[in-house]
């Protein structure tokens, strides 16, 4: 899940989270943007580098490249955990912080690892990871930069994982990228530019849009007419007298729901006729309280999308 | 000044001009870039200063407006005749725009602290140079307060608006500058820089045994670009420490000012608070809050939701509109009118219960943006806007 920062793509992928969880999928969340509000999506407080529970059939946990780094080297070369090595811990971490697309490596590592884990019987353990990315300008680069390690690479051990990574990345049938807009200018832009460059400089598939924080209330043309009609001077005095209040600030404020309304349905247009997916859309969650609560009703708000698209 | 005084009409541009430098900051999304060049526009309007805002990401079409073409272009100055048709009026001063070159600023910064031209040409060879700027966080940041700091040496603008990078921590702005001094800190890299024998015997550490790990890992060669590169680089470090401390004296100077732009969304909301918090930890000048896109306040009257309740009552107010429009009009028209205000007054009662909480942060000038249903990309556009910061503009 990328797209631009501010366009809700944490709610968004715990909405999706639950309700893959509500099918019966195990769901694993990882959060890999800094500042990591995944895991209040769901409900939870921060979480750390281990996944944990947080809903029936959701795990969450965040990426920090430090800790990264040492479970990285540890799970897949055997190197041992670094603490008390304090020289050779410099080193990586400078090779963590320097070396180009090493962070990246190790935030794309972390991700290939629990994709490859194995419950005790041999099934994988998570049927569905949802990676809530960076902001689109950094998502690209990401996946470059972890590339560029191929050409600073030459050989070694570093470089199969990497292969096997990018593998993984770039096959549809595993892995999609969903990109989330609101039905404004930039979000838009920015995120027909990434799905155009992920599709072209990244070979990654791309698997849905999401069109978040719509106008829920949407008039049809005949109560637009009737809208307009009323709003006469005469008239709003009137059916002020008759109602009991202020008609005309009534259809102000719908006339202006609905000119938001038109403004964001041109970004929308674009949206899905550029992006090359299914576009879903979202709308406001005016009532729900921030955190689990909009999640949920995003999440409902998207099944019923995903019906009406169907 | 409490937030209850924010209300009041407020000249916001009046009260920053007198900085030397203005710093936008907020979430991404919440249209700083426009603010930022809006707040430029109402400066120059009134008075006679040069005005430079320094965009970081604008909108092509916002872009265009402004006289900015790509990165890397040269800094335009806005043409008179254009402003003087978007405001009515002839400017006093003059507003010049700029894109910030993330990568040039990179360069002039290695080729200034470089002890010579051969080790700045080498660190810029150097494969590992061009990830740099992306290797650690707040790297965009950093390059915007770099660019600040050169644009202040020179002097060549009464006022400076930044317009910052969409950060979505508001630590990796704050500490940036000592983040690259720690990027680049003797404490990483001095060590990295002699992988020698000697070296590794110093630190009680045997060399042998880290070399074959190191191959494993990375191939060979790898390492011996990397010390080539981490030797030259460090002898940047003195330079750079010097010039996060100087960044830092700029940003907490009397001279400068903060202003946090935000919306009402919860979420930007939030990290602007968290924000406006760490301003006062860091002891950095926070001068303003700009909330933009706000709900008109006729959206919460009781008399208008009295009304729209009263539509949405049902069979006996579709009657009444027949009567009163002369045509059939079902029940579900009235009612979906009302929902579609009523969905928008919730809004805007939740947004209210925000603007609240910012009493919590003490006595800061508020000033409050309307909603405009369109994106604004033109200097007309602009300009209204200047004018809301000016206080102009009816709520």
């Amino acid at each position: 899940m990328a797209g631009k920062g501010g366009t809700g793509k944490s709610t968004i992928a715990g909405a999706l989270a639950l309700i893959a969880a509500r099918r019966g999928k195990r769901v694993l969340c990882i959060d890999i943007d800094a500042k990591g509000d995944l895991a209040g999506a769901l409900g939870s407080p921060p979480v750390g580098f281990q996944p944990r529970s947080v809903q029936p059939n959701v795990d969450v946990l965040a990426l920090i490249p430090e800790e990264s780094l040492q479970e990285y080297l540890h799970v897949y070369f055997k190197v041992p955990r670094l603490a008390r090595l304090t020289p050779l811990s410099r080193v990586f971490d400078f090779v963590a912080t320097g070396v180009p697309g090493a962070r990246e490596m190790l935030v794309i590592g972390k991700i290939a690892f629990e994709e490859k884990r194995r419950d005790r019987d041999g099934s994988p353990a998570w049927d569905l990871i949802i990676v809530d990315a960076a902001a689109t300008g950094h998502f690209i680069p990401q996946i470059r930069a972890a590339r560029a390690m191929l050409d600073l690479v030459k050989g070694g051990m570093i470089r199969s994982q990497v292969e096997w990574i990018d593998a993984i990345l770039t096959d549809p049938e595993r892995t999609v990228l969903t990109i989330c807009a609101l039905p404004e200018e930039m979000p838009v832009v920015e995120a027909l530019e990434l799905s155009e460059r992920a599709r072209r400089e990244v070979h990654i598939c791309i698997g849905a849009g999401f069109l978040n924080r719509t106008i829920p209330v949407v008039l049809t043309p005949r109560q637009r007419k009737v809208l307009e009609r009323m709003g006469a001077a005469s008239r709003v005095v009137r059916l002020s007298d008759e109602l009991g209040g202020d008609v005309g600030a009534v259809v102000q404020g719908a006339r202006l729901s609905q000119r938001l309304y038109d403004s964001g349905a041109i970004h929308a247009k674009h949206l899905r006729e550029g992006i090359g997916a299914p576009v879903l859309e979202v709308p406001l969650q005016v009532d729900a309280r921030p955190g689990l609560a909009t999640t949920r009703a995003v999440a409902t708000a998207l099944q019923r999308a995903e019906g009406g698209a169907a | 000044m409490s937030v209850r005084d924010g209300d009041q009409q407020l000249d916001l541009a009046a009260r920053l001009s007198d900085r030397e430098v203005v710093i936008c900051a907020g979430s991404g999304g919440v249209g700083k870039t426009t603010v930022s060049a809006a707040l430029g526009i109402a400066m120059v309007a009134e008075l006679d200063k040069r005005v430079l805002v320094l965009t970081v990401d604008p909108a092509r079409r916002l872009a265009t407006a402004l006289g900015l073409e790509s990165v890397g272009t040269e800094p335009a100055a806005v043409p008179r005749a254009q402003l003087k048709r978007a405001l009515g009026a002839a400017p006093k001063g003059e507003l010049v725009t700029a894109m910030l070159d993330q990568k040039s600023t990179w360069d002039r910064l290695v080729e200034q602290l470089s002890p010579d031209r051969a080790a700045a040409a080498r660190i810029r060879r150097n494969p590992f140079y061009n990830g740099i700027s992306d290797a650690f966080v707040g790297s965009h940041e950093y390059m915007a307060m770099e660019a600040l700091y050169e644009l202040h040496t020179a002097r060549e603008y009464d006022v400076l608006i930044i317009d910052t990078p969409p950060s979505r921590n508001a630590l990796d702005f704050l500490e940036a500058p000592n983040r690259l001094g720690d990027f680049v800190g003797a404490r990483l890299l001095s060590w990295l820089a002699g992988p020698t024998r000697m070296g590794f015997r110093a630190m009680g550490f045997a060399a042998g045994p880290f070399m074959r790990m190191a191959d494993r890992l990375l191939g060979t060669d790898v390492l011996a670009d990397l010390s080539a590169f981490v030797r030259d680089l460090q002898q940047l470090y003195g330079g750079v420490q010097q010039r996060a401390r100087e960044v830092y004296k700029l940003l907490r100077a009397p001279a400068t000012g903060f202003v946090v732009v935000t919306t009402l969304e919860p979420s930007p909301f939030a990290e602007a608070e968290f924000f406006a918090s760490k301003l006062h930890e860091f002891s950095m000048p926070l001068r303003a809050f700009v909330i933009n896109r706000v709900l008109p306040d006729s959206l919460r009257e009781p008399e208008a939701i009295a009304a729209a309740q009263a539509l949405a009552g049902g069979a006996s107010v579709a009657a009444l509109l027949s009567e009163e429009l002369g045509e059939k009009v079902s029940a579900d028209v009235p009612k979906r009118i009302a929902e579609a205000f009523l969905t928008l007054s919730r809004l805007a009662d939740r947004d209210s219960r925000q603007v609240a909480r910012l009493a919590r942060l003490g006595r800061v000038p508020l000033a409050r943006l309307p909603l405009v249903d369109h994106d604004i990309s033109d200097l007309e556009g602009l300009s209204l806007m200047a004018a809301g910061l000016r206080g102009q503009l009816g709520q």
